[in-house]
């Protein structure tokens, strides 16, 4: 689709969105709206770095529960502001994200996804036993929600302008990145490196820079996220939030931009829609897991394109 | 007309093998210079080693004066010496314009600065770029393709893309690798007929090939390959009836090789 | 700070006990990595299964081990061919991505059905053998303990005689090692794949099984091992399988003896940190991609 023509509709999309908390008196609602906004959020930079360069990079749940915890303890040991503390968030992630990435990158890619897997875990253990940073097993409770220009946005509906106008920022942010020479370079690395070396691009600062970017959001997006629960433990960390950003990835179409955004957007309200059982939501993620690497490897975005070009092949015959 | 390319004693060996064993041979600037052998002669190793995409265990390669042996891949097509691939490689997701677009993108002044800002500077590479994509198009035959995914085109297709993006940025040298293997026969003459234009239009080629008439009916120089080691080099005639040629590839002597034609005939 | 010697030795011992567990899983992720190229993620699933087995068949085998155990082994190498012939036989060898994802998926689904069916609540289960044991001096060893290493080790001493001797073993490795030329040479990658996964899931189903009279079996207990496996079979090499061995006794002693003398969070970061330290020195693992070099 051509930009001319879907950009228009994303921008109605997001002011249809920004009404939400207007059209509904519901908490609950609403809260799912704020999780809708910031898991897309997070699936979209889990896209940048998988579905635009092909790195099934684990490590997005490490950096995940990073930025919910420097956010947080920037609040309530440092003494900063919530804002300061997503951008540290945001900064510190890109930091350990070059510094793992420069080596991991370097592996081959079976090894890629152990490390960035064990990265997770290593994150998880330290959240749980460094105890005197972390507040171990308890967590850090009772965070204060934030304040800007005189505003505080205490209840909910005022929270979820907050994360509203934080994922429309990233999103832009985001989609600005894949439609330029840059994103155009990632998908070329994702889709036959050994050519984009004999056409003189080195692809290791493409990778760094995507792994780092999409750190950084994802840690962003988790700070916003812990002040939304207002509590922040090393369940935080659990394995669910990375099974749920890489389901929107998949149903979404890995490296379709849009079909990510649509997919999150659409596949948060589910699980709360479908209230069944924690462990049959689990299952049911599973089997779609599994059913669309079969069905559907590439997606919904990724079906509609085989279709075009279908159509197209028979076109130019 | 002096050495674009000058390859000294390149060595390569593999678990004691050596697949090239002191190969040393140079491409003058503006010709079509053809390196042929039977398999295992070390053709591709050579190729992969030039370009760097493989590591050697010895030599020197110079580029127009330049010493880029042993430089990483990206380094050397930078250089100017832009290569093809024995299976095609391109992108099957992009457009046949994008295709061409990464192929130009990194010899451009334009930074991602400037294209945040859309600076005159963008502007012009990507007009610049369109055009020299342009003409390659029309040249490959390929205009109606060229907003379309480049998956969807034939094999022989492919390898006319490849070469297109191999000349996006004006290169010294190009150096292509079994650029007609597994293509169809008219496509093969197509091929021959775009290199040629291209070769009197000034472009610099070295092809790995093991097509006879395709190399005959193109190259100016042949380098013959054998074993790891040069075994002859002259015009693709005076290849043809060199005694050690024809037993290298075929095993047997010029009488041999007559009596089996006369046989034909 | 004096070290005493018969504490020392009874943490070796545990730590070799460990270290066999370990192994017994992370040498059959590197077979079946050797031969699929694929990670298998539902692998500590594997092992969880074998566990709940024991716990099914010691009650219904009057508590007698080794027919509870054949039985248990027996089980998972059926869950094992299912597994290949429904999801796995269908991947194509350029697919890593992809079979991340499936065996992904199939670990959620195992672990939370498992779930769903018997709940979190741990389980212990009794043998024949009850707590009973040996005493060398100070060190107390159950006969549970030294049946599982003994187990495991013929386990090993049997992988190796199958890889090395037999001919579906040397089509393993063949494949392993160069997999254009094994095809040429006639050998089915079908049939190989699946004899790997099926042998894979039975040195789980094993150690599963081993494991269920010494400690609490629950749905989550493969996770955790699972990672610090994936974390072995990246040091030992990919596809190593006695590069893999190796890797994991020496992790048990490690975690063994660490776990005695520090606090509990070094002993678990020990393998990641490990695994890191490795990359950086040597990308390719420990020892070389062996291709199952048994020989």
């Amino acid at each position: 689709m051509k930009p001319s023509t879907i950009l228009p509709l994303a921008l109605a999309a997001a002011l249809a969105f920004a009404l939400l908390p207007l059209v509904t008196s519901s908490n609950y609602i609403v809260g799912v709206g704020i999780s809708a906004l910031i898991f897309t959020v997070a699936a979209a930079a889990l896209n940048l770095v998988y579905g635009f360069t092909g790195l099934l990079s684990f490590a997005q749940l490490g950096f995940w529960g990073i930025g919910g915890y420097v956010t947080a303890l920037t609040v309530v040991t440092f003494g900063g502001s919530f804002w300061w503390g997503l951008l540290w968030a945001a900064l510190l992630n890109a930091v350990v994200a070059l510094v793992i990435g420069y080596p991991t990158l370097r592996t081959n890619r079976h090894a890629f996804v152990v490390v960035t897997l064990t990265f997770a875990l290593l994150v998880t253990l330290i959240a749980r036993d460094w105890v005197d940073l972390t507040r171990g097993p308890l967590g850090i409770p009772d965070l204060p929600k934030p304040s800007a220009f005189g505003h505080h946005f205490g209840s909910t509906s005022q929270y979820y302008w907050l994360a509203w106008a934080f994922s429309v920022a990233m999103l832009a942010f985001l989609y600005a990145l894949c439609s330029s020479r840059i994103g155009r370079t990632l998908v070329a690395i994702k889709q036959n490196e050994p050519l984009v070396r004999a056409q003189g691009i080195s692809p290791m600062p493409y990778k760094l820079a995507a792994f780092a970017i999409a750190a950084a959001v994802t840690g962003a997006a988790g700070g916003v996220y812990t002040f939304h629960l207002g509590i922040i433990d090393p369940l935080f960390l659990d394995f669910y939030y990375m099974q749920t950003f890489l389901i929107i990835v998949i149903i979404g179409g890995a490296g379709s931009f849009w079909g990510v955004v649509a997919a999150g957007l659409v596949l948060s309200a589910l699980p709360e829609a479908l209230r069944f059982s924690a462990d049959f939501r689990m299952i049911i993620y599973g089997v779609i897991l599994v059913a669309a690497m079969f069905v559907m490897p590439s997606g919904v975005a990724g079906w509609l394109r085989e279709r075009r070009i279908a159509r197209l092949r028979e076109q130019l015959r | 007309m002096s050495a674009i390319l000058e390859v000294a004693d390149l060595r390569k060996s593999y678990a004691g093998v050596h697949a090239l064993d002191g190969v040393s041979f140079s491409v003058e600037a503006g010709s079509v210079t053809g390196l042929i052998g039977p398999n295992g002669s070390g053709k591709s190793t050579a190729i992969d080693c030039i370009s760097g995409f493989q590591k050697r265990d010895g030599g020197r390669i110079v580029l127009a004066g330049a010493d880029i042996s042993g430089r990483p891949a990206h380094h050397i097509a930078r250089a100017g010496l832009m290569r093809t691939f024995q299976t095609v490689r391109i992108y099957d997701r992009l457009s046949l314009r994008d295709n061409l677009a990464v192929a130009a993108q990194q010899f451009d002044p334009a930074t991602w600065v400037d294209e945040l800002l859309r600076t005159r500077r963008y502007r012009e590479a990507v007009e610049q770029a369109e055009g020299r994509a342009r003409e390659l198009v029309e040249l490959i035959g390929l205009e109606r393709y060229y907003e379309i995914e480049t998956g969807i085109l034939s094999y022989g297709q492919k390898k006319l893309v490849a070469l297109a993006a191999a000349l996006m940025p004006r290169p010294k040298i190009v150096v292509l690798d079994e650029p007609v293997a597994g293509v169809n026969p008219s496509r093969i003459r197509e091929i021959e007929v775009a290199l040629a234009q291209l070769n009197r239009a000034g472009e610099t080629f070295l092809i790995v090939e093991h097509n006879v008439e395709f190399i005959t009916n193109l190259c100016h120089r042949v380098i013959v390959l054998d074993q790891g080691r040069k075994l002859a080099e002259g015009t693709a005639h005076e290849i043809h009836t060199d005694a050690r040629v024809l037993e290298a590839y075929l095993g047997m002597t010029p009488e041999m090789a007559e009596a089996e034609m006369r046989g034909m005939a | 700070m004096t070290i005493d010697a018969v504490y020392l030795l009874q943490l070796t011992l545990n730590g070799i006990a460990l270290g066999l567990l370990y192994a017994l899983v992370a040498a059959g992720l590197s077979l079946i990595f050797g031969v699929m190229e694929i990670i298998n993620f539902a692998h500590g699933e594997l092992l969880m299964l074998g566990a709940f087995a024991m716990t099914f068949a010691l009650p219904v085998l009057g508590l007698l081990y080794w027919p509870a155990l054949a039985a248990s082994i027996l089980a998972i190498m059926m869950v094992g061919f299912a597994i290949y012939e429904l999801l796995l036989s269908r991947l194509k060898p350029d697919e890593f991505e992809r079979s991340i994802l499936i065996t992904l998926g199939l670990s959620i689904i195992i672990i939370h059905v498992m779930q769903y069916l018997f709940t979190a609540t741990p389980r212990m289960v009794d043998t024949q053998y009850g707590f009973e044991g040996i005493e060398i001096g100070n060190i107390r060893l159950t006969w549970t303990r030294i049946i599982g290493a003994g187990a495991a080790i013929v386990a090993f001493v049997g992988l190796y005689m199958v890889l090395r001797y037999t001919q579906f073993g040397r089509a393993m490795r063949a494949i392993a090692q160069n997999r254009e030329a094994a095809l040429m040479v006639g050998i089915r990658p079908r049939v190989v794949a699946r004899n790997a996964v099926v042998l894979a899931a039975g040195l789980c189903g094993l150690a599963g099984a081993a494991i269920a009279p010494i400690q609490l079996v629950t749905p989550y207990m493969g996770q955790f091992l699972i990672f610090k496996a994936f974390a072995l079979v990246i040091i030992g090499g990919l596809g190593n399988i006695p590069g893999a061995i190796v890797a994991a006794i020496g992790l048990g002693l490690i975690e063994s003896w660490i776990g005695g003398f520090f606090e509990i969070v070094w002993q678990e970061a020990a393998v990641f940190v490990i695994m890191i330290v490795v990359l950086f020195v040597r990308p390719d693992g420990l020892f070389k991609r062996g291709g199952m070099r048994v020989g």
